[in-house]
């Protein structure tokens, strides 16, 4: 059995179709990130899942139990943590009210060490904190009753580089430990660290589901260089080298078909043979990034309505 | 079980201090003012001077003794309206304050189902409505002793015990306005209008061909001048009351369970 089964699970709002016949399973144990643009439908699964919002057709199973059935939903609970992406807490209380709340209704076994990893303010009111501070009580209010399942919409939402290394480094643990963790980004590196499988979705359509390595080869980097001279476009005749756009800097009397002083492209190919290449030539600036999400999907997955 | 009717109950003490001296503030007021209104004036002239509607309005019986003054003054005011209006307004924050800003998401990710959380809250609003009405009557009676007038303590501590049920149904009102709207605002106005628009409602047609219509108001079953003019206690009209908070807790139940948040 999957920690989360989803079987068409759909959310029309009329004018938009937030979900659109969406199926997957999560499987216990592992982390599954749930990737797609802001806007794609991600949180209004994640609302469905928890009972927020009824489905419009479909269902979901969450540790076993029909999310349409209320009351036992409500038990399932309290085995399960939950991170929205927009966290927010009784702005008058204090942390430590909020945990003493969370705590009485849920348990609280794990909250100090929790609370030594992630330390928000306790005695300060809500009021007060920062968005990257109420992110830490999140954090905390998750996993404080030591839950089976955590959901986590956008967690790395405001929390420092620091923190989101140690936020990371947690995670992993928990799988360790047999928590399966289901979790939401538009952020493909953050997702690509963080997760054993993928689930991306687009307009509300589940696209693929993939392990995470097989997704990062399809994805490709963008590559970006700018030479001091002219280079040859042979240059970058290579498999795996797709949108080339090419520019000479004037006056240098260089048909720019056939050199360039700038150019990019996304790279799928084997990065070695790139970089075998660039000794030869003497650069300005060259950068290696990660994909941006849009483009991934306008890539592999076809353009507007054409998934 | 009531983790969160204790967590709100706590919350709301500091609001309830505040409005038992106030309230307490106003009563204190009318009970002094009494006798030099009285003394400069006949009083039942004062009555006659105020226009129709507002005898109406304010059920002004009589202002010619201490009990007729303070019923209108203090009871129909502070009572009936203010205090009704004030818990009205609370009560529909209670939802949709939560769900305006993101909360609900956060208390409901808890395992608590929603009629728990609603009735957890709706019944933390308990400690305005019995603060107000445990410090106000002693108030009232102190100072009535303290001008040498006499009032039937008993009469003053049933007209406020008679009140907690009508204070729970105009805040049944307020629950309904805040499950029906998503924004905290429009559903604390909505939840003002409606209220005194049956006040009105109720108040205006008295007497009219279509005083059927206030047979919703939760005002037509508290009556402060039947309590202190006349010692006589409406149980039936405290029982209306508790059966319309009810009605209000369930239905609300009912919407807030099936709609999306």
């Amino acid at each position: 059995m999957g920690a989360i089964e989803l079987e068409g699970l759909t959310k029309d709002y009329g004018p938009v179709l937030a979900n659109d016949d969406v199926s997957f399973t999560v499987e216990s144990g592992e982390v599954f990130g749930y990737l797609g643009p802001n806007g794609a439908g991600k949180t209004t699964t994640i609302r469905m899942l928890l009972g927020f919002l009824n489905p419009t057709a479909g269902t979901a199973r969450v540790l076993g139990t029909d999310i349409r059935d209320r009351k036992a939903l409500v038990e399932a609970k309290r085995r399960i943590g939950h991170l929205s992406d927009d966290q927010a807490f009784d702005e008058q209380a204090t942390g430590a009210e909020i945990l003493d709340l969370h705590a009485a209704v849920k348990g609280d076994e794990r909250r100090a060490e929790l609370l030594d990893l992630f330390e928000p303010p306790l005695d300060r009111r809500v009021r007060d904190y920062s968005s990257g501070n109420v992110q830490k009580l999140g954090l905390v209010t998750t996993f404080m009753h030591d839950p089976d399942l955590v959901i986590l919409d956008e967690p790395t939402n405001g929390l420092d580089p620091l923190v989101k290394h140690q936020f990371a480094e947690f995670l992993r643990a928990e799988r360790d430990r047999g928590v399966t963790v289901f979790l939401s980004s538009h952020i493909l590196s953050e997702v690509r660290r963080l997760c054993d499988r993928v689930g991306i979705i687009r307009e509300g359509r589940l696209v693929t589901v993939d392990p995470v390595d097989s997704l990062l080869r399809r994805t490709g980097k963008v590559v970006r260089l700018h030479s001091a001279e002219p280079i040859p476009v042979e240059f970058v005749d290579l498999d795996g080298v797709h949108d080339l756009e090419t520019t000479v800097s004037d006056g240098r009397g260089v048909d720019p078909e056939a050199a360039f002083t700038e150019c990019t492209f996304t790279f799928t190919g084997d990065i070695n043979e790139l970089l075998d290449r660039l000794p030869d030539h003497e650069m300005v600036d060259v950068s290696i990034e990660e994909a941006p999400l849009e483009d991934v999907f306008l890539r592999f997955y076809g353009g507007e309505g054409d998934v | 079980m009531f983790e969160f009717a204790r967590y709100d109950a706590a919350k709301r003490v500091r609001g309830s201090v505040y409005l038992s001296v106030g309230i307490s503030l106003l009563a204190a007021f009318a009970v002094w003012a009494y006798p030099s209104y009285s003394e400069a004036m006949d009083m039942e002239q004062l009555r006659e001077a105020f226009p129709e509607p507002m005898i109406q309005a304010f059920n002004i019986q009589t202002m010619a003794s201490l009990e007729g003054f303070l019923a209108v003054e203090l009871y129909m005011f502070g009572w009936i309206i203010l205090l009704g209006l004030y818990m009205a307004y609370s009560a529909a924050s209670i939802v949709a304050d939560d769900v305006d800003r993101g909360r609900m998401d956060t208390l409901l990710s808890m395992p608590v189902s929603r009629p728990r959380l609603a009735i957890e809250r709706f019944a933390a609003l308990g400690v305005p409505i019995l603060m107000v009405n445990v410090v106000t009557p002693v108030v009232v009676l102190v100072s009535a002793d303290l001008i040498g007038e006499s009032l039937s303590a008993v009469d003053v501590i049933a007209l406020h015990l008679l009140s907690i049920p009508y204070l729970f149904a105009c805040a049944g009102i307020g629950l309904l306005a805040s499950v029906l709207f998503d924004r905290a605002s429009i559903a604390q106005r909505v939840a003002l209008g409606v209220t005194f628009g049956i006040y009105l409602v109720e108040s205006l047609l008295r007497g009219t061909e279509y005083e059927a219509l206030g047979v919703i108001a939760p005002m037509r079953y508290f009556d402060p001048n039947e309590v202190l003019l006349d010692g006589t206690y409406d149980l039936v009209g405290a029982a209306v009351l508790l059966g319309m908070t009810a009605v209000l807790l369930v239905v609300s139940q009912v919407i807030f369970v099936r709609r999306d948040i």
